[in-house]
């Protein structure tokens, strides 16, 4: 890290910097939507403090627990949790969202240490470091009440261990970078964070379900974890201050020591990145021409589908398409399955067994009602994953009735497909759903899906949000479709409610069918007169259309 | 008489208080090759938009091939094709499935669409990555790709918004071998454009359009001729003209044109004096 010196224009650079982002954030809030961020920011920033002095306050007493008791070597227990949030949260975040771009950087004329310290400092006022900085003064504060003596070696041992993480942080992102500045990469590391956070909602279930004994097990290997623990960054701060509680200095100052070196490493291996970036390392995804010819394949002719024209089957391939290539959308179509086992194996809060194992009749109409919901996203935003592509719609020959319509079947499609694999899983979870109980679903699902369409195709024209199928989060829908789409919800389960409770009181199941499949006409018949208005109202529409969806 | 290819009467469009295109008649006779020229913010873009059916004028009217496009919408729609300011692309097909399902939409049948799909991505040079999503393309690429989809069906008029915008010499000379046979073959095309060297190649006809309003319109020797007379009868005898001038003996460039037209040429002395 040597010749890591500012000079004086740097100090300008970095002004600079400071200058631009303060006059984005004003420029920002030129528009309605800009404020409306302002808004949620600060909510979530709210939110973030009350967890930050949550957290800072309860980190705080058990350090002061721990040290009060003689017991000092336990603050581990409260540095690995802060250690691995630091670190894994932006990560997490990270994944979802586009990356900062350092060729942006690369075109004025930053020295490398400036380079270095830019790419440091950019996004270390994030929540993990907020939040990681917090807790850590609350443990400092903690250890100081309980023993007032090590107080000061406290701080400095913290301190060092806070910046530890923030190096890391930025290094584990810097090599993370790598294959997140790739599409496929960055889809494939999404799923993957999506797949872990949901194999921890099956720890708690698990643990209950199967374990009642081996604790012993549990002991063996933490005990066999120790030694290991103590090497690691949040193990080596522990023992720093621990040690200097039990008056053993040398070994204080050893594990101090060692902590720094940690430090020098992590500085090593994260100057190896930025110096790749500063000279001009290419991340592009662009395509680079192939000089084989052996790559070339013929091109296969688009789906024939029976009974539908050229542009509906060409639609609905195209929309297949997209899906099948959205690893996020390919994710929610297994949710509902896995809500299914999450209910079948977490007991409820009295620790009797859980609902729907109480009542697995309902597993059928609850899986394939969840299914429905999920699908809303792409149903309430039918053009969002187009962007640019909506031009093409208005230059083309086509009607809108056509596209939405081919839009609507591929959904109608996915909610089909979903629908048999939660009858599946709820047989094999549950048991086989009587079938009466499968036909009064099918017909209330039916009805609920025409509704939602007719609805969502009006929202998908007049307030379409640009989406991309291959980000996790981040992507809200316009507010409109937002609590347009919760009054649908509200009303669809309000009716069905009513349908069942008039089925219940006269004893008879089928009336549910029929009486869903009568609003299932009523709603074909609104949903008719939608599709009958759709070139109208997309011509209406259509310059909030191009701009909002063709928009870079 | 043959119907126009493209007629405007009046054409108007209006953002609120703002006029972007301000009782425009154009006339664009089929075969020709027509350039829309005009400065930053003159309203090529809007104008473009407003003949292809993405955006409402607010006043006049437009025939394509003697149909009005308020009433023919879909059947003019069938005869032209388009590469608009965002390209219309689905990023998240490849380059064959985008072709194919462009092809269909324009009533191509599944075999016919699939062979000229390949047929063009052999042209365009783009069928070495069969399996890379157009997301994935570089502009260059993407460029190549939306002239490919904007002409699979045949078109008979073609409108082109800077379509050389972004791209390499080699992928340009692809664009205009592709726009040249297109015109050999009776089609006529309409393209904006910045690249006024490429204009003055390509363009049998040119219209210029500033601050909203068509200025000129005709064919590069009827504006040569138009501005030569002009500034022959405005100055005094002896006296040279503002802007660039041709060399003695040599005829005046679209450049110059232009830039007479326009009135865009910068006096000498306003110079930024800290400039190496």
């Amino acid at each position: 890290m040597a010749g890591l010196n500012i000079s004086p224009g740097s100090r300008g650079q970095f002004a600079a910097m400071a200058l631009v982002r303060w006059q984005l954030f004003v420029n920002s809030l030129r528009t309605i939507s800009g404020r409306m961020e302002l808004v949620s920011r600060v909510i979530i920033g709210l939110t973030f403090a009350f967890a930050g002095f949550g957290g800072a306050f309860g980190l705080g007493t058990a350090a002061w627990f721990f040290v009060s008791h003689n017991n000092a070597e336990w603050l581990a227990v409260l540095l690995w949790p802060v250690f691995v949030f630091w670190q894994f949260f932006p990560v997490l975040a990270t994944a979802f969202t586009d990356n900062f771009d350092s060729s942006n950087l690369l075109r004025f004329p930053l020295g490398y240490p400036t380079f270095f310290l830019i790419r440091i400092a950019y996004g270390s006022l994030d929540p993990a470091t907020a939040l990681g900085s917090f807790w850590l003064a609350g443990i400092a504060l903690g250890i100081g009440y309980a023993d007032s003596r090590i107080f000061l070696w406290a701080v400095l041992v913290l301190m060092v261990f806070g910046i530890l993480n923030i190096l890391i942080g930025r290094m584990i992102f810097a090599w993370v970078e790598r294959w997140l500045a790739r599409r496929r990469t960055r889809e494939i590391l999404g799923i993957i964070f999506l797949l872990i956070i949901v194999s921890f909602q099956f720890v708690g279930p698990l643990a209950s379900h199967f374990g009642h004994g081996s604790r012993a097990a549990i002991a063996r290997a933490v005990s066999e974890w120790l030694p290991v623990e103590r090497l690691l960054p949040p193990g080596l701060a522990a023992a720093a201050i621990s040690r200097a509680a039990q008056d053993e200095f040398a070994f204080a100052l050893g594990a101090f020591l060692l902590l720094l070196a940690y430090g020098n490493a992590i500085l090593f291996l994260l100057n190896l990145r930025l110096r790749a970036q500063y000279h001009g390392e290419n991340l592009s995804e662009a395509v680079a021409p192939s000089s084989s010819a052996g790559e070339k394949t013929a091109i296969q002719p688009g789906w024939r589908l029976p009974g539908l024209s050229a542009p509906v089957s060409a639609i609905f391939e195209k929309e297949f398409r997209y899906l099948s290539r959205s690893g996020p959308m390919l994710f929610t179509m297994i949710m509902p399955v896995v809500i299914l086992v999450l209910f079948r194996l977490t007991p409820s809060s009295s620790g009797n067994e859980g609902f729907l194992v109480r009542a697995p009749d309902l597993a059928f109409p609850v899986g394939a009602a969840y299914s429905l919901l999920i699908l809303t996203n792409l149903v309430y935003n039918n053009f969002g994953a187009d962007a640019s592509g909506i031009q093409f719609y208005f230059v083309s020959p086509v009607r809108f009735r056509q596209i939405l319509l081919a839009k609507n079947l591929a959904h109608a499609c996915v909610l089909a497909l979903e629908t048999v694999l939660v009858w599946l899983a709820v047989c094999l979870v549950f048991r086989p759903p009587a079938p009466g109980v499968v036909l009064a679903s099918l017909a209330g699902l039916f009805f609920a899906l025409v509704v939602n369409l007719s609805v969502g195709d009006l929202l998908s024209l007049s307030a379409p949000k640009k989406i991309d199928y291959g980000t996790f989060g981040r992507q809200r829908a316009s507010n409109t479709t937002v609590f347009a789409s919760f009054g649908v919800q509200i009303a669809i389960f309000g009716l069905g409610a009513l349908v069942l409770l008039t089925a219940r009181h006269y004893g008879k199941f089928w009336l549910a069918t029929a009486l869903f499949l009568a609003l299932s006409a009523a709603a074909l018949a609104a949903y008719a007169l939608v599709l009958n208005r759709a070139d109208q109202l997309a011509l209406a529409r259509r310059e909030t259309l191009i701009s909002e969806l063709a928009r870079a | 008489m043959p119907a126009l290819a493209i007629s405007t009467e009046h054409l108007t469009r209006r953002f609120g208080g703002l006029v972007a295109v301000e009782d425009v008649n154009l006339r664009v006779v089929p075969g020709q090759f027509f350039g829309f020229l005009g400065p930053n913010g003159a309203g090529k873009s809007t104008t473009i938009k407003m003949l292809t059916g993405l955006l409402a004028p607010s006043a006049g009217r437009i025939e394509i091939l003697g149909l009005t496009l308020a009433g023919n919408s879909a059947s003019i729609k069938r005869q032209i094709g388009v590469v608009p300011e965002g390209m219309a692309l689905f990023g998240r097909l490849t380059g064959a499935e985008y072709l194919n399902f462009v092809g269909r939409m324009y009533g191509l049948d599944r075999e016919t669409a699939a062979k000229r799909a390949g047929e063009l991505l052999e042209f365009m040079q783009l069928s070495d990555q069969p399996k890379a999503l157009v997301t994935d393309y570089s502009h260059g690429m993407q460029k190549k790709l939306a002239l490919a989809a904007a002409v699979i069906h045949g078109p008979k008029i073609l409108f082109l918004d800077e379509p050389f915008e972004g791209v390499d010499a080699i992928a340009s000379g692809t664009l205009k071998a592709m726009l040249q046979r297109m015109i050999a073959h009776g089609a006529t095309i309409f393209l904006t454009s910045h690249v006024l060297e490429i204009v003055e190649r390509l363009c049998s006809h040119v219209a210029i359009i500033h601050r909203g309003k068509l200025v000129a319109q005709g064919s590069l020797e009827e504006l040569r001729a138009g501005v030569e007379a002009q500034t022959a009868a405005a100055l005094p005898a002896g006296a040279a003209p503002d802007g660039p001038s041709p060399q003695a003996g040599e005829k005046l460039t679209l450049e110059q044109i232009f830039l007479r037209i326009v009135g865009g040429a910068r006096p000498v002395e306003q110079e930024l004096s800290w400039l190496g």
